[in-house]
């Protein structure tokens, strides 16, 4: 199913602007044509009426009877020879018409306009009438006597002019169609061209896979102002989509590394032992040992577990009642669990108090988030240096910091120490490390109470991970 | 023979190399990185490496390059976490013999080792005849004319080895180094003691098996 294609559509408005340009102009030219075709013919009628006026004139024997030449009538406009023309005479009466001059034509009133139009059997006349035209003596041409004036109409059938008009709108109606047709193809041509670049940037676009994430914006498209955003968002978009593909692999890699290893020491510890008769004692000590190896297991899974548990929490889908729980005495209870640990390890321990602050949380929750960290900063503190926990006041929030002096997170590593199962050992191996759930947990769970947790570091300076929880008066 | 396990799994490190020692009486070292590892496969002959591919120091497909790179032709067994088919497909261009993911089934693990140092070897089944002894690797049991020769261990692991190699000169250094691991004390004239035993028990004074070749070691042929 394809929507409206962008191609049809740039072509169906330049279409119908270029259409509807030719309507306007086609109109236009027919009313301006059509008003110049009648301003002709009212001339011609004019000249018309003035040639049959001259044709009165004063018989030369001098009476007072006024004659009409007619002989000397001036050719029809109409091919056809149907003019009709009226001389009514200085008292009004008609003193020459044309035989088919219609009887209810009455063109004389003063009232009526020097041109107009008259109807006779269907077919449409125009007019002229012109009226006070003096008589004109035959050799001089001057007007005889200033009051024997005549009204003379003139009449033709318009028949000549619309058969005109109809030639010529023709004409400009089918000069339109060309250049509707031959702007069509133009405009199809061109936006065939200007969107090459988009095809090219799709066709590009296209060959993206979590295979091969290589994008490079083709040259026509690059140099398109309006798809440089276009190109923008998909360079943003392809990095971001294979940080989530690449964080999902190492996550996959990791668990499936951290799960099955405990897995394949037992199950190589059981086979060993039934692989052949063994004495009672054997057996026992390599029961034993199968017991130890299950307790890796058991810890990773209840890490796994917490960390599950601090989702559902975080995600609002746990109910829990929670009590104030006074940050010193969480943070001291955590010190002194570790306090022995951190001593054969040769780190000093410390922690700074600030008043008895308190926060909305579960004991064992906060325990976890401090021994966590504890956990970290004394594994990673070289012997003789110290890790320091101090709890601060900041307007409605809660601080704790926990401090080392160790060798400090390389700038590169630092964004990813709270993903799942992240270790900035590739190894992954167990005399260096956990299984990289602790610090998510930390993270989870800080973020369950509504806090934040965040980490800067100095390469042999020492590393500071600050946990804000929203503090609670009283 | 002897066999390097680098894996930093102390634990499963540990039952590798007990199964090895318990089911094939080979001798075994331990490396728990992978530095350590490339520097005992190139300072030792060993006759297999089990490798593990996340390793501290070097991980396994580095170390494997490098192995192969010093012109090491060792057979090597890769244990990996992983197995999708490009991994394995790079691991095995890489020079890796074989693979086993993880977890493995510590009987397929041996079967496998045996089969890659018997084709190491140049043997294509796991009983190695030289004219009428029959020297079964799987069962490590061993036949002359068809009767069975009970042997110790060590002895059997001494004839194994010239099993392998029959009518080339091993050196006794040769068969010390491929008999005992770093936590042995190499003695060669314990060595004469499981020869001259193994001599005794094969029999056929006639069309002795074992010839020694003086100043340069011990040859496994038929006849003289």
């Amino acid at each position: 199913m394809r929507g409206p294609s962008l191609q049809r559509r740039l072509m169906a408005v330049v279409l119908l602007s270029v259409t509807a340009l030719t309507a306007g102009l086609l109109l236009a030219g027919r009313f301006y044509i059509h008003r110049q075709l009648l301003r002709g013919l009212d001339d011609s009628l004019e000249g018309r009426a003035m040639s049959v006026a001259a044709l009165v004139r004063y018989p030369e024997d001098g009476s007072t009877d006024l004659v009409f030449e007619r002989g000397l009538l001036p050719a029809s406009l109409d091919p056809r020879g149907r003019d009709k023309y009226q001389v009514i005479g200085p008292n009004g009466q008609v003193l020459e018409q044309s035989k088919d001059w219609p009887k209810d034509w009455n063109f004389a009133t003063s009232s009526s306009r020097r041109s107009q139009y008259a109807w006779l059997e269907n077919e449409q006349y125009r007019t002229a009438c012109l009226r006070n035209v003096p008589i004109l003596d035959e050799e001089t041409g001057i007007p005889v006597s200033a009051k024997q004036l005549l009204t003379v109409s003139y009449a033709t059938s318009t028949e000549g002019i619309g058969r005109q008009l109809t030639t010529l709108t023709a004409e400009i109606a089918a000069s339109g169609l060309v250049l509707l047709i031959m702007s069509g193809l133009i405009v199809l041509l061109g936006i065939r061209h200007s969107l090459r670049p988009l095809r090219d940037l799709a066709e590009q676009a296209g060959a993206v896979s979590p295979r091969n994430w290589s994008f490079a914006a083709p040259e026509s498209a690059r140099s398109v102002a309006e798809l440089q955003p276009l190109i923008a968002s998909i360079d943003t978009m392809l990095g971001g989509l294979q940080r989530a593909f690449d964080q999902q692999r190492d996550f996959l890699a990791s668990a499936a590394h951290e799960l099955k290893t405990p897995v394949a020491i037992q199950k190589s510890s059981l086979q060993l032992l039934i692989h052949k008769p063994r004495t009672a004692d054997e057996y026992r000590s390599g029961l034993r040992q199968c017991l130890t190896d299950t307790e890796r297991l058991e810890d990773l899974l209840q890490r796994l577990l917490r960390l599950a548990r601090a989702d559902q929490w975080a995600q609002g889908a746990a109910n829990r009642d929670l009590t104030p729980q006074l940050l010193s005495a969480s943070c001291e209870a955590s010190v002194a669990r570790f306090r022995d640990w951190a001593t054969t390890r040769g780190v000093a321990l410390n922690l700074v108090t600030n008043g008895d602050l308190r926060v909305l949380a579960d004991a064992d929750d906060l325990e976890l988030i401090w021994g966590n960290l504890l956990e970290n900063a004394i594994r990673y503190s070289p012997s003789g240096k110290s890790v320091t926990v101090t709890i601060a006041h900041e307007s409605q929030a809660a601080l704790v910091s926990v401090a080392d002096e160790g060798c400090g997170i390389g700038a590169e590593e630092l964004p990813r120490i709270f993903e799942r199962f992240y270790r900035g050992d590739p190894s992954r191996s167990r005399e260096t490390g956990g299984v990289g759930l602790g610090l998510a947990i930390v993270k989870t769970l800080v973020e369950a109470y509504g806090g934040s947790t965040t980490v800067s570091s100095e390469p042999d300076v020492g590393t500071t991970f600050v946990v804000r929880l929203p503090a609670i008066s009283g | 023979m002897r066999i390097l396990v680098v894996e930093d799994e102390r634990r499963l490190a540990q039952n590798i190399s007990r199964a090895l020692r318990e089911d094939c009486s080979y001798a075994v070292d331990v490396a728990s990185n992978g530095a350590d590892g490339l520097f005992l496969a190139g300072s030792s002959e060993y006759d297999l490496i089990v490798l593990d591919l996340m390793l501290p120091k070097i991980d396994g497909a580095t170390l494997l390059r490098r192995h192969r790179q010093s012109g090491k032709r060792t057979p090597v067994l890769v244990l990996t976490a992983r197995d999708e088919k490009e991994s394995v497909v790079a691991l095995l261009n890489a020079g890796a013999d074989d693979y086993l993911t993880k977890p493995f089934d510590l009987g397929e693990l041996l079967a496998r080792v045996k089969a890659l140092i018997r084709r190491g070897k140049g043997h294509a089944t796991p009983v190695l005849k030289v004219g009428d002894l029959e020297v079964n690797t799987i069962e490590k049991s061993v036949r002359r004319g068809g009767a069975r020769v009970e042997l110790s261990p060590m002895e059997y692991r001494v004839l194994e080895y010239l099993a392998h190699r029959p009518r080339a000169v091993v050196s006794k250094s040769e068969l010390l180094e491929h008999l005992y691991d770093f936590n042995w004390e190499k003695f060669s004239n314990v060595l004469e003691v499981y020869v001259s035993g193994l001599r005794k028990k094969l029999g056929h004074e006639a069309h002795p098996l074992i010839h020694t070749v003086r100043g340069q070691g011990y040859v496994l042929r038929d006849g003289v």
